[in-house]
């Protein structure tokens, strides 16, 4: 269990103020503020998300920095390799993996002045800085008639280096890729100062590009990327495709993709998310399964969640259809109506039945809103987490089984598979469990009571989150797709890596001789 | 105890040759650890051939690792499209076998064709070949590197992952040196007819040009071919996918037509551009820029087209040599990659400020090698 040390908004200490007067004679942007200190303690893991309900700050930086650009980034973590200082490069702290938490203190560095763009609508290429948000990189190349194609649910809040940082994916990735296939060269700064860039190619020897995307801040910190851009699509066709089971709606999905059609958004639900996907499905939804999925407030809530072995029973005893997502982009109607008639002819050898455009409009019109329900969960006294995973066809449904199985006695499990390749997919739970004593509960009660409360909460979520990594490797699966790992996952890299991990080790000594890194991530 | 006599105690078969270099042939990939954490313990030069690659010598002093006895392809499976092959395999082998499961590797460069799975991962292309969309993508699902002291190192067969730098992309392109790839998850596409299309236009430089435009609009052909003539130029390009090959091709007959080139209606079109180029060919991964300054003499054939370039086999007419293809190539910015005896060092890790990097992860990975 992380100790809770320290209260939110508590002093700066000494160490802090000697670091803000140093930085300060750099021409560095710094701040001892205790709200800034607080503010760069943690990022949106939901672990993180039970400290803040119990007001505790176990952890946070010394001092935030704001550097104005690489050179600035590369005085900062100069002066704190010669100090042995830790530095963590902070992005929009909508991580989900804890990987920005400061475990050692030191240098917050806040990348978010770091926003310069720069357009080659001719080589399809951007140029950005890593603190530029993903919607305004966005609303800047749309404006020029380019996208970059890459649409993750934090795009109002993430930045182009932590996307690189944790190798993001969007919810358009069968058509445009992950964000380290967008990646064309970077421009960072190692453990020791020195500023590296990254060749476009050709290059000789291995490829530092990819060496560096989804190091989380532990081998360099990323200050610049040249991104593939691609012409803004003039059309987009999207549909609903109802199966009689996950597994033919599988069977569906895979015959899209060996056809050779490449779709933006091909997205697979579960049969209780396809109930609430679906038109006038909700009165066969059992009402302690809508409670939770939909958010219920208060005991109604909390009762339900204190029996998830009840409601994994529930979920398995629902219809099993199951809908498809499926969506197409291009430069006419026309092309993409040619490509969605293909893919719909496939999908009905599978038994998948057309609904329309309804539920496909639907899940656009969604998709960045189910995580701006998760602190109301908290607040009431749930934790929600997702677990996005990943492997080849011929292991998805072991591995589905195999989590819904491992945490069915401490969660409720709703699953789709929300990033498909012709050799596998990625599956992504959401997981709701039972933390502890609602926000307002807390509030009322003493300090004490909070970290018993917290205590319990973490043990419980902890549990979860164990029993879920554990069955993730038991499939032979990777434990992340696209959220990267941070402190929620690292004790599952070994098991990841194997002998990997020596090779992981050898680069941090080569990047980071000092150990300064964003410590205590990816176990370096 | 001898070198020859520790290396052949890994099991390996051992012969020398001039200048104390050993040729070492493991039978098995455990032989294959013990053999190279002999070699790295002892500092020495390492290299690797596998089957189907030119014949090397040993290096001085030092050991050529012969991987010609690794070339087992363990499993192919056509529903999950990925193969499980030792790095000794030939390419062409592999693709015998993906054919057999209703598969392919899709196009490659004649040289990569010719080699081992292993050179083809550790070389300078990294396995890279072209995907729908114009991307291009490592072939390598997931790679098991035999580290210094002889364990294996194996990441796990995921389409993606986030946990941590890809580890693979130490073996991809390292040409054996930080780690040497046993075996490989090789990603295979469906096996399906091809839809193609032949042009006539200016010249080379407009023909690229075009083919650059294809590429940008996302209409990349899985492979092109490029002939000058005494009018002009004339390309031929093809796509493959069992739904979208002809859906592509007219969609970049379109664009071709915009940009004024003339379609030729001629039989025989996906014939013509898998026909192979009567010179010596000289083959370059290359820019779009570097390909237009090359020459507008000549052929060129294309694999891994995607939006910022491609791989290229490039043939002057019959009377030039090779070196005077590769001259052309350099001059525009292009990296020689085959034939071996050509190959350009291209710049490394020191051009990208990761020099220093770069030395102290030979120390930290035990890989360190004495100086002949």
């Amino acid at each position: 269990m992380i100790r809770a040390t320290a209260r939110p908004l508590a002093s700066p200490s000494a160490r802090g103020k000697a670091l803000a007067r140093e930085l300060s004679a750099l021409h560095i942007a710094v701040s001892c503020d205790p709200p800034d200190l607080w503010a760069m303690s943690r990022d949106s893991w939901p672990r993180a998300l039970l400290w803040s309900k119990a007001r505790v700050t176990p952890h946070r930086p010394d001092v935030v920095a704001w550097p104005a650009d690489a050179a600035q980034v590369a005085a900062v973590v100069g002066f704190a390799a010669e100090r042995e200082v830790p530095v963590v490069p902070f992005g929009g702290g909508s991580g989900i993996c804890g990987g920005v938490v400061p475990v050692r203190g030191g240098i917050a560095l806040d990348m978010k002045k770091l926003t310069a763009l720069q357009i080659d609508l001719s080589a399809r290429t951007a140029e950005a800085g890593a603190g530029l948000l993903g919607q305004r990189l966005e609303e800047l190349l749309n404006a020029q008639g380019a996208t970059l194609g890459h649409f993750p649910p934090s795009m109002y809040r993430a930045t182009v280096g932590g996307w690189l940082a944790t190798r993001s994916a969007g919810q358009l990735s069968t058509r445009y890729g992950k964000i380290e296939d967008m990646v064309l060269a970077l421009e960072a700064v190692d453990g020791t100062g020195a500023l590296l860039r990254t060749l476009e190619g050709p290059f000789a020897g291995p490829d530092l590009t990819q060496l560096l995307v989804g190091s989380e801040g532990t081998l360099a910190v990323l200050t610049s990327a040249r991104l593939r851009i691609w012409p803004r699509p003039r059309a987009q066709w999207l549909r609903g495709l109802r199966f009689p089971t996950p597994r033919a709606g599988v069977d569906g999905l895979q015959a899209v993709l060996r056809s050779g059609l490449r779709p933006a958004v091909a997205r697979l639900f579960d049969p209780l998310d396809t109930l609430f996907a679906g038109k006038g499905g909700l009165p066969a939804i059992p009402q302690p399964l809508r409670r939770v999925a939909e958010g219920a407030r208060g005991e109604a809530l909390r009762l339900a969640l204190r029996a998830p072995l009840v409601l994994n029973r529930l979920v398995e005893a629902l219809p099993r259809a199951s809908l498809l997502v499926l969506g197409f982009e291009g430069e006419s109607e026309e092309d993409c109506a040619e490509e969605g008639r293909a893919a719909l002819e496939l999908c009905a050898a599978a038994a998948g039945e057309d609904l329309g455009p309804d539920p496909g409009e639907r899940w656009l019109l969604r998709r960045y809103r189910e995580r701006h329900r998760q602190p109301a969960l908290f607040s009431a006294g749930a934790f929600v987490d997702t677990l996005d995973v990943a492997t080849t066809w011929d292991r998805v449904a072991a591995l589905e089984q195999g989590v819904r199985r491992a945490v069915s006695s401490h969660a409720l499990a709703i699953a789709h598979v929300s990033h498909a390749y012709l050799e596998g997919c990625s599956v992504e739970f959401t997981l709701i469990g039972l933390a502890g004593a609602p926000a307002a509960e807390i509030a009322r009660g003493s300090p004490d009571d909070a970290e018993a409360d917290l205590e319990e909460a973490e043990a419980r979520y902890d549990a979860c989150w164990k029993a879920a990594l554990d069955a993730v490797a038991e499939a032979g699966a990777t434990v992340s797709h696209h959220h990267g790992v941070g402190m929620a996952r690292q004790l599952a890299l070994p098991r990841e890596h194997g002998e990997g991990m020596r090779q992981l080790r050898a680069l941090k000594k080569a990047f980071d001789p000092r150990g300064i890194l964003n410590p205590g991530k990816l176990l370096l | 105890m001898s070198l020859r006599e520790q290396l052949a105690a890994s099991g390996a078969a051992v012969v020398e040759e001039a200048q104390g270099g050993y040729r070492v042939t493991p039978p098995s990939v455990a032989s294959l650890g013990r053999a190279v954490a002999m070699v790295r313990a002892g500092k020495l030069l390492l290299q690797v051939r596998g089957s189907g690659d030119a014949p090397v010598p040993a290096p001085a002093n030092g050991v050529l690792l012969d991987l010609g006895s690794l070339d087992r392809v363990a499993a192919v499976d056509g529903g999950t499209c990925l193969a499980r092959v030792e790095a000794g395999c030939s390419v062409a082998a592999l693709e015998a076998a993906a054919r057999r499961a209703g598969c392919t590797l899709g196009p490659l460069l004649p040289s990569v064709r010719a080699g081992s799975v292993g050179a083809w991962l550790a070389g300078p292309t990294r396995g890279e070949r072209g995907i729908a969309g114009s991307r291009r993508e490592t072939a390598a699902l997931g790679v098991a590197a035999v580290l210094a002291d002889g364990r294996v190192a194996e990441s796990r067969p995921a389409p993606r992952s986030a946990t941590g730098p890809d580890l693979d992309h130490l073996a991809l392109g390292g040409g054996g040196r930080l780690c040497v790839i046993a075996a490989a998850w090789i990603r295979l596409f469906p096996f399906a007819p091809a839809a193609a299309a032949w042009w006539t236009c200016a010249d080379l430089a407009a023909a690229i040009g075009a083919l650059e435009q294809l590429c940008r609009d996302r209409l990349a052909p899985a492979r092109a071919r490029l002939v000058a003539t005494a009018e002009g130029a004339r390309f031929g390009a093809s796509w493959e996918g069992l739904e979208t090959a002809p859906m592509e091709r007219d969609r970049a007959a379109r664009t071709v037509s915009r940009l004024g080139c003339g379609a030729e209606t001629a039989p025989g079109a996906l014939h013509r551009v898998r026909e192979p180029p009567a010179g010596h060919a000289v083959e370059v991964d290359a820019r779009w820029a570097s390909l237009r300054g090359w020459s507008q003499q000549g052929e060129i054939q294309l694999y891994g087209l995607h939006a910022g370039g491609a791989h290229a086999a490039l043939t002057l007419p019959e009377e030039a040599a090779a070196d005077a293809s590769a001259a052309l190539a350099r001059a525009a910015g292009g990296r020689v990659i085959a034939p071996r005896r050509m190959r350009d060092a291209g710049p490394g890790w020191d051009a990208m400020g990761a020099g220093a990097a770069w030395r102290r992860l030979i120390e930290a990975l035990g890989v360190e090698e004495a100086a002949p």
